[in-house]
């Protein structure tokens, strides 16, 4: 029985199939499950609700931006009009059907504004449109406009069970030329903004992290290239942030973060560059916090960037580097000609994985910001860890989770294209 | 005017002598070979030319202006690399017309000048493809093309037959030689293998130990070498050596053998080295005039085809002879071999001199 070959392999790929089955295949269809079941912790039965966690749309709320509160067809009437602001006035009158109108009350013109069901909620809203919105003119097509422009928060005009319900109340609603957006209310994730706001910061950190690892990977790589004297123990060196384990590098990171005893803030303060009232809080403050997880994994993925392109590097034979000093190539054109595009078949399998590794990081943002501060800097597999373990959403955590595969097959896939072609 | 001079060049590196002081003049439109065992310096003389190469010390120039502080872009040259050193990312008509387009030469003049070295190459078809969908012969002919394309005063080869195998390294010998006829460069090759030295160059550079041992037409130094080294290093196979004694008109080897030397008598030197190249010792007398019998015994016999090497040992030591097939040699014969002396050399034992 010794004799066949095939046997003995079956038997040596055996515990392989079992590792993937269980621990990788097991999983992965049972968060599909669960993504469109309501599985919570402590729930014992799972009930099949389709597309819920992913999407579900309960109201629709329209918000206001901006309001065309008059027109004209001379600027200077427009600018009379704007002038005369400061001595405006509201009033709600009756209109029929037992609505009120918000009427606008500027020079000497009564603009009707908007309509609503009494006449506390249509004075209250075309006041805050009167006091707390940017008035200007503007030139719209043919006509000079006075547009008022939210500051900040949009006018909330309502919230509507069906789009239909929806488009008409907007129609007998506003009076003026307005614009407005919807948004979805619901029990979804794609309903959810922390979770639309996770999908954005992913992306944030890993085209953000990607770039400076290039910018920073390259030259590093160019440099350790060289000869000079010490370089083998530099190259050693370089690759110790990419060693050491996260959950010890990235505690580091926390104490170099403190906004009080943080060594970064300790020298500001102490060089007497900024005032201890008015230092950043890396950690606490929604920029600061990005930046700081990014710093972080730019510095712990730059060696892996450098090594690899510096493998490609020396790939190149030192031949065709001196054919292209005699055909007269400059430094900037031998890169750019020549050691640049022999580097980018290795440089693209670099960029794919370290892209995997920035997308799915975990690690990094759950150490330093824990999402935080608000689940400003949640990305997919914190939202999803959040949402799924620590509140026992199962079934949305799942969905959150699985939002990344499409993503990153369609991102694999083109590197991968890529390659194909290049080699 | 594309000649090179060379003047009393050296190279260190560190404590090591490269190229110990080299007088070089390659004329124009030469073909000159730099050839010699590994480690002799030729290729970093090449490279000096080149500027590859910093001069430790003395001068070049090229068409007779000083290029030490030149970098290699403007020195009027291209080379030739050994690995062929073609841009892989690049189709063979970029390989050729890269330099040209760095130059900004206009695109008519590249395209005229592509085509035209690409007709001479045979490698029209192929210009379109990249250097890896190509066989070594065309890999090698598109290195030497983008070396043409420059038209430049100078052609450098280090090597560069060296990756082909056999067959198509003779067939590209020809092709090269060929070439230099046609585009009338100046060229300078480097090569270990004497066989290419002695068939494709004007002159060749014997080298040594970072020295020149001599610089001649592969005929002189065929039939005239200046020493010991030249002689044992050009020919196929080598020449054969033993150490004697010169006594009265006579040279002494070991065991007893005794030969007469009939050329001028070398000053009153005793030690000396007695050399014949194997072609030179014949199986019977032919009647010339200087031939002196060895009885030898036949050791080991190699046949080629219509040559074979014999290797047969006498009294003063083993050697090797050319003969022929027909002579019917075997292991074992004992038989007296013919020296022509008059094609013998003797050295001086301590300089190593052709006395």
């Amino acid at each position: 029985m010794f004799e066949r070959e095939a046997p003995l392999g079956y038997a040596l790929v055996l515990p392989a199939v079992l590792y993937l089955g269980v621990f990788i295949a097991y999983p992965f269809l049972m968060s599909v499950w669960m993504s469109f079941s309501d599985a919570q912790a402590g729930n014992q039965k799972w009930t099949w609700t389709g597309w819920a966690n992913y999407s579900k749309v309960e109201a629709y709320d329209v918000l206001a931006n901006s309001f065309h509160v008059a027109q004209f067809k001379e600027k200077k009437d427009a600018e009379a009009f704007l002038a005369a602001r400061d001595k405006a006035t509201v009033t709600a009158e009756p209109a029929e059907g037992g609505k009120f109108k918000g009427v606008l009350h500027v020079a000497g013109k009564d603009v009707p504004v908007l309509q609503l069901d009494n006449d506390g909620d249509a004075s209250f809203a075309v006041q805050t449109i009167l006091s707390d919105f940017d008035w200007s003119v503007a030139k719209s097509g043919t006509t000079w406009d006075v547009v008022a422009k939210t500051k900040d928060t949009p006018l909330t005009l309502g919230e509507f069970q069906d789009r239909k319900t929806m488009k008409d109340a907007i129609k007998n609603e506003v009076l003026v030329e307005a614009d407005t957006t919807i948004q979805e209310k619901g029990t979804g994730v794609l309903q959810d903004p922390n979770f639309v706001r996770a999908v954005k910061n992913t992306f944030q950190y890993t085209f953000g992290t990607e770039l400076l690892k290039l910018l920073i990977g390259v030259p590093c790589a160019l440099l350790l290239n060289r000869k000079f004297a010490g370089r083998r123990i530099l190259r050693g060196l370089v690759v110790i942030p990419w060693v050491i384990p996260i959950a010890i590098s990235a505690q580091g990171w926390l104490w170099i973060f403190d906004s009080t005893y943080g060594v970064i803030n300790w020298a500001l303060v102490h060089s007497h560059l900024v005032s201890p009232g008015q230092v950043p809080n890396f950690r606490g403050d929604k920029d600061w916090a990005m930046f700081s997880l990014i710093l972080v994994n730019v510095w712990r993925g730059f060696p892996f960037t450098a090594i690899i392109i510096l493998a490609g590097l020396t790939a190149i034979p030192d031949e065709i580097i001196e054919r292209a000093r005699l055909d007269g190539a400059n430094a900037f054109q031998r890169f750019f000609y020549i050691i640049a595009p022999m580097v980018r078949p290795i440089l693209m399998v670099s960029l794919l994985f370290s892209v995997i590794f920035s997308f799915t990081d975990f690690n990094t943002i759950w150490i330093i910001t824990r999402g935080g501060p608000y689940d400003q800097t949640q990305v997919l597999s914190t939202y999803a860890y959040q949402l799924g373990i620590n509140a026992g959403y199962l079934g949305k955590g799942a969905a959150i989770s699985l939002f990344m595969f499409p993503i990153m097959a369609v991102m694999v896939l083109a590197m991968l294209q890529f390659l194909r072609r290049e080699v | 005017m594309a000649e090179v001079n060379l003047e009393n060049v050296e190279k260190r590196f560190g404590e090591t002598w490269a190229v110990a002081g080299i007088d070089l003049t390659v004329h124009d439109q030469e073909f000159v070979i730099l050839v010699g065992p590994s480690g002799c310096g030729k290729t970093t003389t090449l490279r000096m030319i080149a500027g590859l190469e910093d001069v430790s010390a003395g001068d070049i120039r090229i068409g007779g202006r000083s290029v030490v502080n030149l970098p290699p872009r403007d020195r009027d040259i291209a080379m030739v690399f050994q690995s062929y050193a073609l841009y892989p990312h690049m189709d063979v008509y970029r390989n050729m017309a890269f330099s040209l387009q760095l130059r900004r030469v206009p695109k008519k003049e590249i395209d005229r000048r592509v085509n035209e070295v690409a007709e001479i190459l045979g490698l029209t078809p192929q210009l379109k493809r990249k250097p890896r969908q190509l066989s070594g012969g065309q890999r090698q002919r598109v290195a030497v093309g983008a070396a043409l394309c420059r038209q430049s005063g100078v052609l450098l080869f280090d090597e560069p037959l060296s990756n082909l195998d056999a067959k198509l390294r003779v067939h590209m010998r020809t092709e090269l030689k060929r070439l230099h006829q046609k585009v009338r460069s100046t060229m300078v090759y480097v090569t270990h293998d004497q066989v290419e030295a002695m068939t494709m160059g004007d002159r060749i550079v014997i080298m040594n130990g970072g020295k020149i041992m001599q610089v001649a037409t592969p005929l002189e130094a065929y039939d005239k070498p200046k020493n010991r080294f030249v002689a044992g290093f050009i020919g196929t196979p080598p020449m054969n050596f033993f150490s004697g004694e010169w006594v009265d008109s006579k040279v002494q080897l070991g065991g007893g053998v005794k030969l007469p030397y009939p050329r001028s008598s070398p000053n009153g030197t005793k030690s000396v080295v007695f050399g014949i190249r194997p072609e030179h010792i014949y199986v019977r007398p032919s009647g010339n005039k200087g031939e002196t019998a060895v009885p030898s015994v036949i050791e080991v016999v190699e046949p080629l085809g219509h040559d074979v090497v014999a290797t047969a040992s006498c009294g003063a030591g083993v050697f090797q002879l050319a003969a022929e097939i027909h002579d019917g040699l075997k292991p074992q014969d004992k038989l007296d071999l013919q020296f022509d002396m008059a094609r013998a050399y003797l050295f001086d034992r301590d300089t190593e001199c052709v006395l």
